[in-house]
């Protein structure tokens, strides 16, 4: 459905996209996944034919991308990161204007938006102007306000930024159920548990760049990190932290403020090895905590910083 | 297209702070000038009481007895002259029941209790008087023949000079500060063009993203805005001219036709210029608003908006402004219209600004069709 070949768009001095390389396929929920200023917005503008770059192809629907190309517009739906509807228009007003821009058909257009307002659960705010509506409403307005007229194609960059927990998970019913009913979607978040939760492929963006790409078990596939056990409460000398270094399939240790974090490889019976090890040495332990790796362990191993730095 | 036009108009009316200033702000200050000029011009001076005292008996002494008696049966009714002792004359000068006491002698003198209008009057009489008095003696001295020439001369200075116009309509100085508002009114259009720019662009706000991936046709959209925003526009000069011309009672001329006309066009630069100091560069809103409030209120200013002379200063001195100044274009048209009756000049005013709006929507248009930007 997109297929985006060695993109590469420069500010000035300033790499934003390197070489980025994307496809994403029909039916799909696909994250984009990477920090601030990873280059997630400008590939979306670029995308939908906003911006000028300065090499490659985006192609989307079999098609070269160009802001002249209304057929594939008709069917992309966009949620912005930034709320973007008329203040001096009501809720209604402003889905059916965003979705007039679609379909010229009133009867047509009528029902759709009808749609749209149960959709996002606005049906008791529709006469409100958007200055009367609080930050989770505001961001469902701007959701129905993208996809009123149920593209085919729906990008939506970070709209959950801001939103309370009641609201965010409102949204991401939300996504999925869209996807359910047939509609592909580009989700571009830093938030690494949003994209987890809901996407079916994922592309890591840094520096423009896109580091990894693939399922999130393929992704979590891609590193050394098969279990991260942390141990709180523990006081340790050197040589024990060196002891459980030593043990197998551990390949990364770190203790600080009486905590211990163990990075070890997939395997099974690391923490009972672990608390062995502890219960021989006679060391006292609190909480005890064993996780399978994240999308930020991912994104740590590739590049050596946190996702959210 | 109707959808378009519908919600455009809806957004463009219900934008408060435009349609201040686009529609609000010129009809308060209507208001505040027609109060503050309300007096001008209708203040008459009343006849000013005025003591005569025949002090000694001179040649010189009657004869400005006698210009005394004939001032206060002119028509303009000056000064009422009351022949009284000096001891009655002190006593009406203390209270108050003259302004002044004049001495009818060989050197005629005044004397006043205060200084004020009434006072200065009684004195510039005195003043005039003494200098024709010197000019008639020298006359007298120099080229006696002369005399009943200068006589004359003198009796018939004052129908010499009367303010007048060529068409015979009276010149008005207030008028001319509400015609300077009027072009101000029109230039303010640039907020609503402003707004419309900042809703297009891509690269000035979400909105404008939201509306330019849309597969709406963008020169549809262009043109939509456009016309609408002209339109809301010209409804509110249109408002404002009923509001000069039936409320406040002011004289815009017979040719309302040609008044609308110079409205529209300017309306149209308003509108174009806001949309094309919106569109330039990637300068804040803030700073864009200050620019463009800055530029009309300096050409509304040089068009005589704070002070009516403004424009006659800058044509002494700087003519080449007020031919490009649309601001003073448009108060030169409308006071074409109104007071000069000049059709040629109304004609080359017109056709300036005519060109101007062209120019402008031109480049607010060329702006404006951008489809892909190196930035947002």
């Amino acid at each position: 459905m997109i297929k985006i070949e060695n993109l590469v768009k420069r500010y000035g001095e300033l790499l934003a996209l390197d070489h980025l390389n994307l496809e994403v396929e029909e039916g799909e929920i696909f994250g984009l996944l990477g920090p601030n200023g990873s280059g997630k917005t400008t590939a979306i503008s670029c995308l939908l034919a906003l911006l000028k770059y300065d090499k490659g192809t985006v192609e989307v629907f079999g098609k070269t991308m160009a802001p002249d190309n209304y057929e594939a517009k008709k069917q992309i739906g966009v949620v912005l990161q930034n709320v973007a509807v008329f203040d001096e228009m009501s809720v209604r007003e402003n889905i059916d204007y965003f979705c007039g821009l679609y379909v010229n058909e009133k009867e047509k257009r009528k029902s759709l938006v009808e749609e749209a307002i149960r959709f996002v659960g606005l049906e008791d705010y529709t006469k409100m102007r958007p200055k009367q509506l609080s930050g989770g409403l505001l961001r469902r307005l701007n959701i129905a306000c993208g996809i009123a007229h149920q593209p085919k194609l729906i990008i939506m960059d970070e709209p959950t930024v801001a939103v309370d927990p009641q609201s965010r998970n409102k949204i991401l019913e939300g996504i999925m159920e869209l996807n359910q009913k047939g509609a592909t979607i580009i989700y571009t978040s830093h938030y690494m548990e949003e994209v987890e939760q809901i996407c079916s492929r994922i592309a890591i963006l840094d520096h423009g760049r896109c580091i990894a790409q693939g399922t999130k078990e393929e992704l979590k596939s891609m590193i050394k990190t098969g279990e991260k056990i942390t141990i709180e409460g523990v006081l340790l000398e050197a040589e024990n932290l060196a002891a459980i270094g030593e043990l197998p399939h551990v390949f990364d240790t770190a203790y600080e403020n009486q905590e211990l974090t163990v990075r070890c490889s997939g395997a099974k019976h690391n923490l009972v090895r672990i608390l062995n090890y502890l219960q021989d040495q006679d060391v006292a332990f609190g909480r005890v905590f064993s996780e399978l790796p994240t999308l930020n362990d991912v994104f740590l191993e590739i590049t050596g910083k946190e996702l959210r730095d | 297209m109707l959808h378009l036009i519908k919600y455009r108009f809806i957004c463009t009316l219900r934008d408060r702070t435009s349609m201040f200033w686009a529609m609000a702000f010129p009809l308060i200050l209507a208001t505040l000038f027609f109060f503050a000029f309300s007096n001008i011009g209708k203040n008459k001076l009343d006849t000013i009481p005025v003591a005569l005292v025949q002090s000694t008996e001179s040649e010189a002494g009657d004869a400005f007895g006698e210009f005394l008696k004939e001032m206060a049966e002119d028509d303009s009714k000056i000064i009422k002259v009351e022949e009284l002792s000096e001891k009655k004359a002190l006593d009406r000068l203390k209270t108050r029941k003259v302004y002044g006491i004049y001495y009818a002698q060989e050197t005629p003198a005044l004397t006043v209790a205060s200084e004020g209008i009434e006072e200065s009057v009684l004195q510039s009489l005195l003043d005039s008087y003494n200098r024709n008095a010197d000019m008639m003696r020298s006359v007298a001295q120099e080229k006696p023949e002369g005399i009943g020439a200068a006589a004359e001369a003198i009796a018939d200075y004052r129908n010499l000079v009367k303010e007048t116009s060529i068409n015979g309509k009276e010149v008005n100085g207030v008028l001319q500060y509400f015609l300077a508002l009027i072009a101000m009114a029109c230039l303010y259009g640039c907020f609503l063009g402003f707004t419309t720019s900042i809703e297009l662009q891509a690269n000035q706000s979400d909105l404008a993203i939201r509306r330019s991936i849309t597969p709406t046709h963008r020169l549809k959209l262009v043109f939509v805005d456009l016309i609408v925003t002209f339109a809301v526009h010209f409804v509110n000069l249109m408002i404002l001219l009923a509001y000069l011309k039936y409320v406040l009672k002011l004289d815009l001329g017979e040719n309302m036709g040609g008044t609308v006309l110079v409205c529209a066009v300017g309306g149209l630069i308003g509108v174009a210029m806001g949309i094309f100091i919106g569109s330039c560069g990637n300068r804040k809103e803030g700073v864009k608003i200050g620019i463009m409030l800055a530029v009309s209120m300096v050409c509304s200013f040089l068009a005589g908006l704070m002070m009516a002379q403004m424009k006659n200063v800058v044509e002494q001195y700087c003519p080449i402004l007020n031919r490009i100044n649309p601001a003073a274009l448009i108060s030169d048209a409308l006071y074409c219209m109104s007071i000069y009756d000049n059709p040629a000049r109304y004609a080359r005013d017109l056709i300036t600004l005519i060109a101007m709006a062209a120019a402008f929507t031109v480049g607010a248009f060329l702006m404006m069709r951008r489809e892909r930007y190196d930035s947002i």
